[in-house]
């Protein structure tokens, strides 16, 4: 079903099982407690192994923040992030959840050179020569020329860089990969290819994955399961084909209405 | 990889050098540089030489700027002097840099609160002039050269610490950060790694001008009697001792005087023409790159004009034909449009659908005279409502579209003025078109609110762009539109910037004033499934040309251009085979400055054949003649397995195209 | 006595007037609420910086090494005079208690009493304040004056990539202009005007035409930055969607232009514009040695020289005090050009 690419390269090296990632009743405020604005409101999720959980909302409902909070980029205010039963590492140099960016040209630093930016996220130990093997071995697995590795970012395209990112984050030797907006902004033409590899990936690998989008159609593409957000709350979750075909919740039913094209198209006068 | 790492900056710095200013500025500072260097060796004894049967005479062929009271030379004084006031000004603003960059990256590495703590004192500090904090200081320290670099340096600190703060916030903020703390890189490791690298232009730039400014400052310590203290001397003590001689020996002031500016000019003339230099190199918004083939070679003079409106005897809202966009580029004219014919018909609604770069956007503005020298437009034929836009006094013209068509923008955040209240910004519309009072304009903009379903409209027309949220905004602007009575409005990409709820608001306030007033509506996007819903017909740009000019309804099933098949099955909806990959594009859009011979399609598409690649189709019927299509190969099937997975490695051979 | 008083005690007033003088009555809510909450951060920054330059002025005397009294009487004066001296400055008593002397001072306008002259410190800075505070004010309005409707035709002229020449020769004579350091420029002037051509005035106070010279060495420099500040801000605001929104609206340029361009580019100007205006105020020290004028620029320079500390202090405490009068001043002005700066500092 999927594309037919040698499957050689998807051995991993270390072959660690995939986890089990566990939002619990995660609250993130941000300002003063008279004044403050709370951005993710006690938020309990749960990406199976191996699975595929697509995050629905729209601008400022929160679903960014509940990434960057899982990899400590925002600060926790309550709750838990659990992989696997233990708390999701924020600290040191071993970190079992990696993520990839919304904007692909301003998440990699233009002047690293892409297969620095990818060794980087390699946690230490390897040999230089192994990290360049490992480096070689994940360009390959997004499709680009491991010869490409001295390459800065700015001569890629967008599409380019974004397999970049992704290939940056399973340096990191993830169990779980959390995608935010990773496609929203790329050109259409090249926003099916990042979603093929998206799948690929996914499916290869194992990974478990939290895919984040304001695009239904995007995420009903990819995700097993879906999760609703709005003001910081999850208002609705479920098998992916159970929430896009019989919404409970009111909120997702406006969602859905409002996807462009699911309405009759206009006829030509 | 390490000459690879540093190649690129290279370049752009050899870019300073060139131009006449930057050349100049360069010389100048190796000049000084030099001059502070050899000028005590060459030269001590001249300076020191004391004639006391010659005190404070004026310029003579012996001592060219004269001497002063004891006797010695003020020409070689002032030039020994340029080590020790060039010396003490760069030891002054290394104490400022090292300062500088402690505070300024404290935020970064402290953590939240005493990073705060830090950047306060820094905000409070950076509000005093660095002279009254170099007299301050001078005070502490002591009158003398060592307590001038001390008082100097540490009152350069603030406004370098705030420097850096600003940087540093501006990298840290970038995604690539966020993703190395992600990859639980250390902090220290960060700053080092990415954000240092990423600021030392700016950080050059600005101690360079510093450097400059401590030079001066230092002579201002000096000639105040505050820093250089006798029988030690740079250029403000020079100064300071000659002005007492201004009316014996004018010299003795000018001749250190000048040597000071010169100095400080070379500083400043040199960071300034290294922050242009690498400026430019960065700003660049059209590629550099240079066209290959016919798209250098300027519109055709001579095309067939095609029947666009076929069997309507009623004259178009808009008639378009072979509309030519044109910028300077580095090498030559590029052309972002090229040669697109079309019409809309009153109360139509056109869809323009294409990529980033595919000219959609300049079309729009093109055919609005919104487009800026020196960008040109050319057009065989531009006419809205009969009248012809590439004719006519501005006065006329500027009534015509002032009141007859109106533009809906994509970022509604940033379309609106954000010093003035909403009702003025569209009241202005009909104080100026309308000749209304002010009271009647503000009436009327309050009028238009509520007609774009504006609550409170009274209320929210007295407040500020910020107060609104998006969605209204696009709304009010929509409204601004309506202050006349338009006959078409333009939109491109009305709803990119909203969220999808919001933006079937927008789309159904369109669709309204559409059926009420029998407007005509060119919506322009890059989502096929937004056009497809809201148009009727719907015309697919591909590097500056139209390829395709169909029905909307015939998108899905009916297209017959390869790229527009591509882009319906490209995007997935609510439909799409979860069991089949999406349909994928190999390669990216062609940009304005590098359109190829032939059909500019040709290199991504799975159809291409060698006429392809050496021949342009043109706009043609196909089938009906409603429907256009641009290509060799329109309606023939494309291989069944699908357009190929893009081969594993793409090409990596553009030119840089952002900004780092 | 009462005129340097006056100023530190004038100053908190001057946040809190900005709003009621501000937009009137046809305020929303939460507008008025923006304005209260600006009011309210804006003075307590002002408190602050007030009470900071207070205690580094306080500071300054004992962080100068060695014994300041003995610095200034000089190593021949007997020890019993210098302690003597000691004990009426109250410099052996403990540090808080010292503060708490000063803090008494500032707040009935005695400040001190200079080492060299036995006088006042506050009837000094009142004798020498005005001509000060003319010379700046005028250079003030002098630069502004000049820089903005300057800097609007040059940002017009050079919008979009256009008039390379005009631009590289205003940018080029900006930097130039800028480069020379007031006392520099003040030199020249006395040599051209003075020395050679014997027009103008050009030491001390001496009648209206005196103010010419040292006016224009003070005003020339910030002028020629404030000018090329608000060209480039200029320039990147022609750029903005909401110029091109104006101009979709067919208005006529100059409507485009000083309607919706300038308010905005200034208000970015301001930012940076309100440092160059507040330096201006330290930039008269060195102007006024130049032109040998009876401000308090001439006098902290004789005083630090003759380390005569009380005066240096008060005048110091002063030029401070300006600095931050002049600071708020703008932020007052851009609040009320741009109703989104009050947020934006949250």
């Amino acid at each position: 079903m999927s594309t037919p690419r040698p499957t050689s390269q998807s051995a991993r090296p270390t072959g660690r099982p995939t986890a089990e990632l566990r939002f619990e009743d995660v609250t993130v405020r941000y300002g003063s407690a008279r004044r403050g604005h709370t951005a993710v409101d006690r938020v309990s999720l749960t990406v199976p192994p191996g699975q595929v959980v697509g995050l629905v909302g729209e601008s400022g409902s929160g679903k960014s923040t509940l990434a960057r909070a899982a990899v400590g980029l925002a600060p926790l205010t309550g709750g838990r992030v659990l992989l696997g039963g233990a708390p999701v590492p924020t600290r040191g140099r071993r970190r079992p959840l990696q993520m990839v960016f919304q904007d692909p040209y301003s998440s990699l630093d233009p002047r690293m050179t892409i297969g620095d930016s990818i060794a980087e996220a390699i946690p230490p130990g390897p040999s230089r020569e192994e990290r360049r093997a490992e480096v070689a071995r994940l360009l390959e697995l997004v499709h680009l020329d491991p010869d490409r590795a001295a390459v800065r970012p700015g001569l890629l395209s967008g599409g380019q860089r974004q397999r970049v990112a992704l290939a940056r984050a399973l340096a990191g030797d993830p169990q779980v990969v959390i995608a935010d907006e990773i496609t929203s902004a790329l050109d259409v033409s090249i926003q099916g290819a990042v979603l093929n590899l998206v799948r690929e990936l996914q499916r290869e690998l194992g990974l478990s994955m939290l895919f984040i989008s304001h695009n239904l159609a995007v995420v009903r593409y990819v995700a097993s399961h879906v999760a609703v957000m709005r003001d910081g709350v999850i208002v609705e979750e479920g098998p992916a084909a159970r929430v896009l075909a019989d919404p409970h919740h009111d909120y997702t039913r406006a969602l859905l209405a409002a996807v462009p094209g699911t309405r009759t198209p206009r006829r030509t006068p | 990889m390490a000459a690879q790492r540093t190649r690129q900056p290279t370049r752009r710095w050899r870019q300073v050098v060139r131009t006449p200013l930057g050349a100049g500025a360069s010389l100048l500072m190796a000049l000084v540089l030099l001059l502070a260097l050899v000028a005590p060796m060459l030269w001590t004894d001249q300076a020191d030489a004391v004639d006391t049967g010659n005190i404070l005479a004026g310029p003579s062929a012996e001592h060219w700027a004269g001497t002063d009271n004891l006797g010695r030379d003020i020409l070689f004084r002032s030039l020994v002097a340029a080590r020790l006031s060039v010396g003490l000004a760069l030891t002054a603003t290394a104490i400022a840099i090292v300062l500088g960059l402690l505070l300024g990256t404290a935020p970064m590495l402290l953590g939240r609160r005493l990073g705060r703590l830090v950047t306060a004192s820094v905000d409070i500090a950076v509000a005093f002039p660095g002279l009254l904090l170099a007299l301050f200081f001078a005070v502490i320290f002591g009158v003398g050269a060592r307590g001038a670099v001390l008082a100097i340096g540490i009152a350069g600190a603030p406004s370098f610490a705030r420097l850096v703060h600003t940087l540093v916030a501006g990298v840290a903020a970038r995604d690539y950060v966020a993703a190395a703390r992600a990859a639980g890189v250390g902090r220290v490791r960060v700053l080092l790694r990415h954000v240092l690298p990423n600021i030392s232009e700016p950080l050059i730039v600005n101690a360079t001008i510093g450097a400059g400014g401590a030079l001066l400052s230092f002579a201002g310590l000096s000639f105040l009697g505050l820093g250089v203290q006798a029988p030690q001397y740079d250029w403000g003590r020079l100064l300071f001792d000659g002005i007492g001689a201004l009316y014996v020996n004018p010299a003795a002031a000018l001749a250190p005087g000048l040597t000071v500016l010169l100095a400080g000019l070379a500083f400043n003339l040199f960071g300034e023409s290294v922050a242009k230099g690498l400026g430019v190199a960065t700003l660049g918004h059209l590629p550099e790159r240079r066209s290959a083939g016919p798209a250098t070679s300027g519109p055709p003079t001579i095309r067939a004009e095609e029947p666009v409106v076929a069997g309507d005897d009623e004259a178009p809202v808009l008639d378009v034909r072979d509309l030519w966009v044109s910028f300077p580029g580095a090498d030559g004219p590029v052309q972002p449009v090229r040669g697109v014919s079309f019409a809309v018909r009153r109360g139509e609604a056109v869809g323009v659908v294409g990529e980033s770069g595919s000219g959609k956007s300049l079309t729009a503005l093109a055919v609005s005279r919104l487009i800026e020298e020196p960008g040109r437009v050319e057009a065989a034929r531009l006419q809205l409502l009969g009248a012809d836009l590439r004719t006519g006094s501005e006065r006329a013209q500027r009534q015509l579209l002032g009141t007859s068509l109106a533009m809906v923008f994509q970022d509604p955040m940033t379309s609106f003025n954000p010093t003035r209240r909403m009702g003025g910004q569209l009241a202005e519309v009909a104080r100026q078109h309308q000749g209304m009072t002010r009271r009647d304009a503000f009436g009327r903009a309050v009028d238009r609110l509520a007609a774009v379903r504006i609550p409170e409209a009274r209320r929210r027309a007295g407040q500020y762009p910020h107060e609104f949220s998006g969605g209204m905004r696009q709304r009010a602007m929509i409204g601004m539109g309506l202050m006349g009575s338009p006959a078409l409005i333009i939109a491109d990409e009305p709803t990119t910037a909203l969220d999808v709820t919001v933006q079937q608001q927008v789309l159904d306030l369109l669709q309204a004033i559409r059926e009420a007033d029998d407007v005509a509506l060119v919506l322009i996007s890059h989502d096929v499934t937004v056009v497809g819903e809201v148009c009727d017909r719907v015309l697919v740009m591909y590097a500056g040309r139209i390829v395709e000019d169909l029905a909307a309804a015939d998108l899905a099933t009916g297209a017959a251009h390869p790229y527009t098949r591509a882009l319906v099955a490209a995007v997935p909806d609510m439909e799409t085979d979860l069991e089949q990959p999406l349909a994928v594009v190999p390669g990216r859009p062609v940009a304005p400055g590098e359109v190829p011979a032939g059909c500019a399609y040709a290199a991504r598409c799975p159809l291409a054949d060698d006429r392809c690649r050496a021949e342009d189709p043109q706009l043609a019927s196909f089938e009906t003649p409603d429907h256009r299509v641009a290509c060799w190969h329109a309606g023939e099937p494309i291989p069944v397995d699908g357009p190929r997975e893009p081969a594993p490695v793409d090409p990596v051979e553009l030119v840089e195209v952002d900004a780092p | 006595m009462t005129t340097a008083n006056s100023a530190v005690a004038s100053t908190p007033a001057t946040p809190t007037s900005g709003p009621q003088a501000g937009p009137g009555g046809r305020l929303s809510s939460a507008l008025t609420h923006h304005w209260v909450r600006f009011a309210v951060r804006r003075l307590a920054r002002l408190l602050v910086s007030v009470w900071v330059l207070v205690t580094a002025s306080f500071l300054m005397i004992h962080l100068i090494p060695g014994d300041p009294v003995r610095g200034a009487m000089g190593p021949t004066a007997p020890a019993e005079l210098v302690a003597a001296r000691r004990e009426a400055l109250g410099l052996d008593d403990p540090l808080w208690v010292q503060y708490w002397d000063y803090l008494r001072g500032l707040a009935t306008g005695d400040l001190g009493t200079s080492l060299i002259s036995q006088l006042p410190v506050a009837d000094v800075v009142a004798q020498r304040l005005p001509a000060t505070v003319s010379l700046a004010a005028l250079a003030f309005l002098a630069a502004v004056t000049v820089a903005v409707p300057l800097g609007v035709t040059m940002g017009v002229l050079t919008r979009r990539g256009r008039g390379r020449r005009t631009e590289l020769a205003f940018t080029t004579s900006s930097v130039v202009l800028a480069t020379v350091p007031d006392f520099l420029l003040g030199v020249g002037l006395v040599y051209v005007f003075g020395v050679q051509l014997g027009w103008l005035p050009v030491a001390g106070n001496v009648g209206p035409e005196a103010y010419l010279l040292p006016v224009l060495s003070l005003a020339v420099g910030p002028a020629a930055i404030l000018a090329r500040i608000i060209r480039v801000e200029m320039v990147t605001v022609l750029e903005a969607d909401y110029v091109r929104t104006a101009r979709a609206k067919r208005l006529p340029a100059p409507r485009v232009y000083l309607g919706h361009a300038l308010p905005n580019a200034l208000t970015a100007a301001l930012t940076l514009g309100g440092l160059i205006l507040g330096a201006m105020v330290a930039s008269t020290v060195l102007v006024e040695n130049v032109f040998a004028w009876p401000g308090l620029g001439s006098t902290i320079v004789s005083s630090i020289l003759n380390k005569d500390y009380p005066v240096v202090q008060a005048i110091v405490l002063v030029y401070g005090v300006g600095v931050l009068l002049v600071n708020t001043t703008v932020d007052v002005v851009l609040a009320l050009l741009d109703p989104r700066s009050m947020i934006r500092e949250d």
